[in-house]
């Protein structure tokens, strides 16, 4: 299987994708992360970005949140 | 009598079945974090005692309001449990209701929100539910009482939930730890279920860690942990043992979900992505916002709230002062019980009565946005602008519900997660203008802006948040070194609020403003009054050589350059600390106003349009009420914390109101 590999940031919105690996975010929000079940593995979809390079929500098991582009940044995702 | 507790994920409705259950009024609210604090309630059939606790995802706490639950489980002993899961999003649900499972106490799952679940296509069997776990699968409706009735019988005879007996294999080298740690913790008494403390030592649970550790040593335990962990390694197992444990769990779940669940015409939740795709636009998410508060403010003042009060306003000072006046005359009142009742209790009392219907609109309104899930979308829209000034978008559920009151708000900041940002915004609070200052400035803005009076409201709530803003900045370089702060939020779907809630939770905390009429106002206006009926002449002395006028004149050459150096002003401020109100009452009792038109006559005499803008603004920033200086305390459990907040908030309010009031002398106005 080939792995096509960009940030969750980079994603056009819209798009659904699955995570490759979060790597470097804050531990405190790795933790609220995992318990929404955002882990490596998981499909996501990215919904939209906020206003004035703000947060961007993303959809992942049916609940919405949002995140940081900073950190949405560090959340590596596969295309395929 | 046995206690239950409410266990369950955020937001998924365990207060709606609380109240529901046991005929309480607690607050609920549409987003992740509402109950901030344990409550006790008695069940309404007298089969004992309900606990409703914050909502949480793990026993492993970030929050403040997760470590109340989170202690609860480990430090007090709850006979039976009632997990809430969400139907429509039972996956991540579940992995609580794992561990809860493990707790090894009598467990019922309520699966609530089964409407949302209906209505978005997904289905839950839970009678396989039920089998797959081993305890009672009770489908729910908390909102309109659906199964309420099934929870209570089953309650009622707590005894009959049996036990769990659910277990689930975490793989041989994992077992192997666990049953090792069970032997250590063996002689210990007084403890939860074993396997379930080994596991959460296992997973590094650091409220169960601080437990132990006060009991016992647990070098030893740790070290078996580490030992299971470096095994799982080495067989390139996972990286972690809490990792392990986790995915053991995550496949028990995906595995059970197959087979309950059936999302076969799931659809997607409609409502909520139209009203998401206009509110949280990226250009006119914050436009929106801003109109959104703005009509909070034009409904409380101009529209609805307004002419509700003049209403009020013509009852106290028409037929009930009258009929007091009246009634005391023909009882043959002496002139000081009269003096009191007319001139201190029904002038201080009912001075701010007045404002109760637009107290009540603004607190509907509020409820309206808190039940509705917009809070959350607010915090996701001003977090760029939160970020920038060093705190995070969340600090705004807390601010919004600081408008109504400031106590709660407070209290609102336990579910942010960093302790910094929680104390920034516990700091903040103060400057944002709680119901109890809008008398002054409803007052204020009759006299000097009758064409504009909401704006000249709004104004004072933006200018609050004005300066939180430009202080948070200053704050969190001073004392926070510029720490970054997180932010992530969940959104719930968009709910229609129930006139049922709405009434109830703006009910809840109208009453607040009630009780504080018949307790602290009208305490304080009747210690004002006398101590402007008294002086050191004697009684009945000229208002002008009262104790009050004396003592106000004491403060007022500190007021001066501020614009309002008056005995009257001055004496407004020290019970203004008591409740925000009281200055207001104070004004009326110190003006012998017959009604509010009266009074608004008075104090275009005293003051002039700048020096009444200069006042306003010190109302708003001077300090936190008693009340809030209390939670305060409480909550920064630091006198040291508590001090500063008082001391910052003089010293802004002085400082701003000395530069505008001098600075608009400069430009001539008046
Ligand atoms: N449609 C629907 N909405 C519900 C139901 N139960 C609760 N709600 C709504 O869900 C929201 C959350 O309810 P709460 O009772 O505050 O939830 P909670 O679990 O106590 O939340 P936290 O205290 O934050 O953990 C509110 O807006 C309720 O009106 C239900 O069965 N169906
Ligand atoms: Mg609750």
């Amino acid at each position: 299987m080939t792995l096509h590999l960009c940030s969750l940031l980079q994603l056009p919105t819209g798009s659904t994708v699955s995570i490759h690996k979060i790597e470097g975010i804050n531990p405190i929000l790795r933790r609220r992360l995992a318990d929404l079940g955002v882990l490596e593995g998981v499909r996501i979809r990215l919904k939209g970005k906020g206003p004035f390079l703000g947060p961007i929500t993303l959809e992942c098991n049916g609940q919405l949140f949002a995140i940081r582009r900073k950190e949405a940044s560090r959340i590596e995702v596969n295309l395929a | 009598m046995s206690a239950i507790a409410l266990v369950g994920n955020p937001n998924t409705g365990k207060t709606s079945l609380f109240n529901t259950l046991t005929a309480s009024y607690e607050y609920v609210g549409n987003w992740a974090g509402v109950t901030v604090e344990k409550k006790i309630g008695s069940l309404k059939n007298g089969a004992g005692k309900l606990i409703d606790l914050p909502g949480i995802y793990s026993l492993h706490p970030l929050s403040r309001d997760e470590g109340v639950a989170a202690q609860y489980l480990i430090e007090e002993s709850p006979e039976a449990l009632i997990n809430i899961v969400d139907a429509s999003q039972l996956e991540r649900n579940l992995l609580l209701t794992l561990q809860l499972l493990e707790y090894g106490k009598p467990t019922v799952l309520g699966l609530n929100m089964i409407d949302v679940a209906t209505a978005r296509g997904i289905h839950v069997n839970s009678e396989v539910l039920q089998d797959r776990l081993g305890i009672p699968v009770l489908p729910l409706v908390a909102r309109t009482g659906k199964g309420c009735k099934e929870i209570l019988s089953l309650l009622g005879q707590s005894a009959d939930i049996p036990p769990v007996r659910f277990k689930l294999h975490y793989g041989e080298i994992a077992e192997a730890a666990i049953t090792s740690i069970e032997l250590e913790l063996q002689p210990m008494k007084d403890l939860p279920n074993h396997r379930w403390i080994a596991l959460q030592l296992m997973e590094q649970n650091p409220v169960v860690l601080d437990f132990l550790k006060s009991r016992m040593d647990i070098r030893k335990l740790v070290k078996l942990g580490d030992a299971c962990q470096s095994e799982l390694q080495r067989k390139n197992l996972a990286l972690t043992l809490p990792q392990w444990l986790r995915s053991v769990r995550m496949d028990y779940i995906r595995s059970l979900c197959l087979e309950v669940l059936d999302r076969a015409d799931q659809k997607p939740h409609n409502l909520t992505e139209r009203l998401d795709a206009l509110l949280t636009h990226r250009f006119w998410g914050l436009p929106l916002f801003i109109f959104i508060m703005y009509a909070l403010f034009k409904t409380t003042f101009d529209w609805v709230g307004g002419p509700l009060s003049d209403l009020v306003d013509g009852l106290i000072s028409g037929p009930i002062s009258e009929g007091a006046n009246s009634l005391l005359g023909f009882l043959g009142a002496s002139n000081f019980t009269h003096a009191l009742i007319v001139d201190g209790i029904i002038a201080g009392v009912g001075g701010v009565i007045v404002f109760v219907p637009q107290i009540f609109i603004l607190f509907l309104i509020i409820s309206f946005l808190e039940d509705s899930g917009y809070m959350a979308r607010v915090c996701l829209l001003m977090d760029s602008t939160m970020e920038r000034m060093g705190l995070n978008g969340k600090a705004f559920i807390p601010f919004i519900i600081g408008f109504g009151c400031n106590v709660p708000a407070i209290m609102a900041a336990r579910s942010i997660e960093q302790p910094k940002d929680r104390m920034l915004t516990t700091l903040l609070m103060p400057l944002m203008s709680c119901s109890a200052r809008l008398p002054v400035y409803a007052l204020f803005a009759a006299v000097f802006f009758p064409e504009r009076q909401a704006f000249a409201v709004l104004s004072m709530y933006v200018l609050g948040i004005v300066f939180a803003l430009i202080l948070c900045k200053i704050f969190s370089w001073l004392l926070f070194k510029n720490e970054s702060s997180v932010f992530m939020i969940e959104l719930p779907p968009y709910r229609m609020p129930q006139i049922k809630t709405l009434s109830r939770s703006t009910w809840e905390k109208g009453k607040g403003f009630l009780r504080k009429a018949g307790t602290i106002i009208l305490a304080g206006s009747v210690i004002i009054w006398l101590v402007s009926y008294a002086g050191p002449g004697g009684f009945d002395v000229a208002m002008d050589d009262s104790y009050l006028a004396k003592f106000g004149g004491l403060i007022a050459p500190l007021l001066a350059p501020l614009g309002f150096g008056t005995w009257q002003a001055g004496s407004t401020l020290v019970p203004g600390f008591l409740a925000k109100e009281v200055v207001v009452s104070t004004m009326n009792i110190i003006y012998h106003a017959p009604d509010t038109t009266g009074l608004e006559n008075q104090i275009s005499q005293v003051f002039t349009p700048l020096s009444a803008i200069s006042f306003m603004i010190f109302i708003l920033l001077y300090i936190p009420c008693l009340a809030t200086v209390g939670v305060i305390k409480k909550e920064t459990n630091s006198w040291k914390w508590t001090f500063f907040s008082m001391g910052y908030c003089l010293v802004l309010a002085y400082t701003v109101s000395f530069l505008v009031f001098q600075s608009g002398k400069l430009f001539g106005w008046s």
